[in-house]
């Protein structure tokens, strides 16, 4: 296939732009031919730009556009065509999400009533029907390099403490309206 | 502009290759691609034979990151349990199922499927009020894909978009 645009003889020397047989290598959400394109685990290609562009649009919840299967940055393959000139990966031009989107609260509060998170993210969400939906939609990240809660006993504990019970009351509340309604 | 470029080429796609009963009529759209309206017909052996419809796209310039606004227009709107008698249509891809991997033709042949599956003509039992509350931009519509049931409540007045859940069972 390598010489096949080379060739004068061939009968695929020369596929009019329109044939169905580009579309392989069109990007799935510009339907244009990929530009610095990647391909996921589940084998679908896109132009790094568009992906980034999805992927930002729905962080909580990154799945590929063709398939549904979950997808990441982290998880795509660029791909470098013969000779070509940049090879650069891809995913570094594009400037990487801004860390500092997810603002952090005013206090150190935690919440105990929560807290089988160690150190990575909790995500709550449940659905109905097909339609799963996010509760408290950001995700709660805990003990994330923060200082540490205050130790027991101390005012700031026992505040905490309270708020973390009233939240957790807000929540038990809510199923259960949920439940009934 | 990606939006206008990508709707250029689903415009020429659908003129060149349409697929059975789904025409798209590119003079009408002419400049302005960012709203279309496309005839589709009901399905061969579907309670829908030989009915025309009209469904009018609406695109925004986050288009095809965002789903496009889509409502049946015109004298005749289907009598289905999820389409409302404004023309709103209550399927999940318009909203929380939307990719941008689908289009113009995916999101035609998606409503036609899902007229053609229905087996007795009906409105929305909510049919009534919804109409007479409902925001004129269905995406406003907080949808809830229950089954065979369709749901909904306006996204200001719920709180986490819960808040109508209910009344209209
Ligand atoms: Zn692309
Ligand atoms: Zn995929």
């Amino acid at each position: 296939m390598a010489t096949a645009a080379d060739s004068q003889d061939g009968e695929e020397a020369t596929p009019s732009p329109n044939s169905s047989e580009n579309g392989t290598f069109e990007c799935n959400i510009c339907l244009d031919t990929a530009r610095d394109a990647v391909v996921s685990m589940c084998g679908h290609l896109f132009c790094w730009p568009c992906l980034h562009q999805w992927l930002e649009t729905r962080p909580t919840r990154q799945v590929c556009p063709v398939c549904k299967a979950g997808i990441s940055k982290e998880k795509v393959v660029p791909l470098y065509g013969r000779g070509s000139t940049n090879q650069q990966d891809p995913r570094d031009k594009v400037p990487p999400r801004p860390a500092g989107q997810r603002s952090e609260p005013e206090n150190n509060t935690n919440f105990p009533g929560f807290g089988f998170g160690g150190d990575g993210g909790l995500h709550f969400s449940f659905g109905i029907g097909a339609f799963p939906f996010t509760f408290f939609a950001s995700t709660l990240n805990l003990n994330d390099g923060r200082p540490q809660p205050p130790s027991a006993g101390t005012p700031q504990y026992a505040e905490e403490q309270f708020l973390s019970k009233v939240f957790l009351w807000v929540a038990v509340l809510f199923i259960f309206w949920l439940l009934i309604a | 502009m990606a939006m206008e470029k990508r709707l250029q080429k689903e415009l020429q796609a659908l003129v060149n290759d349409p697929p059975v009963g789904i025409k798209v009529d590119a003079d009408q759209i002419g400049q302005n691609l960012s709203e279309w309206l496309v005839n589709v017909d009901g399905a061969p052996g579907s309670i829908y034979n030989g009915e025309k419809f009209q469904l009018q796209f609406k695109f925004g310039s986050r288009y095809p990151f965002e789903s496009p606004q889509v409502v049946f227009v015109g004298p005749n709107i289907p009598v289905h349990p999820h389409v409302y008698s404004n023309g709103h249509i209550c399927l999940s891809i318009l909203t929380d199922d939307w990719s941008p991997a689908l289009s113009v033709q995916s999101v035609c042949l998606s409503v036609v499927s899902m007229l053609s599956s229905c087996k007795e003509k009906k409105r929305p039992p909510d049919n009534a009020i919804y109409v007479k509350t409902c925001s004129k931009n269905p995406k406003k519509t907080r949808w809830w894909y229950h089954g065979k049931q369709c749901y909904h409540s306006e996204y200001k007045t719920s709180l986490l978009g819960m808040s109508s859940m209910g009344i209209n069972t």
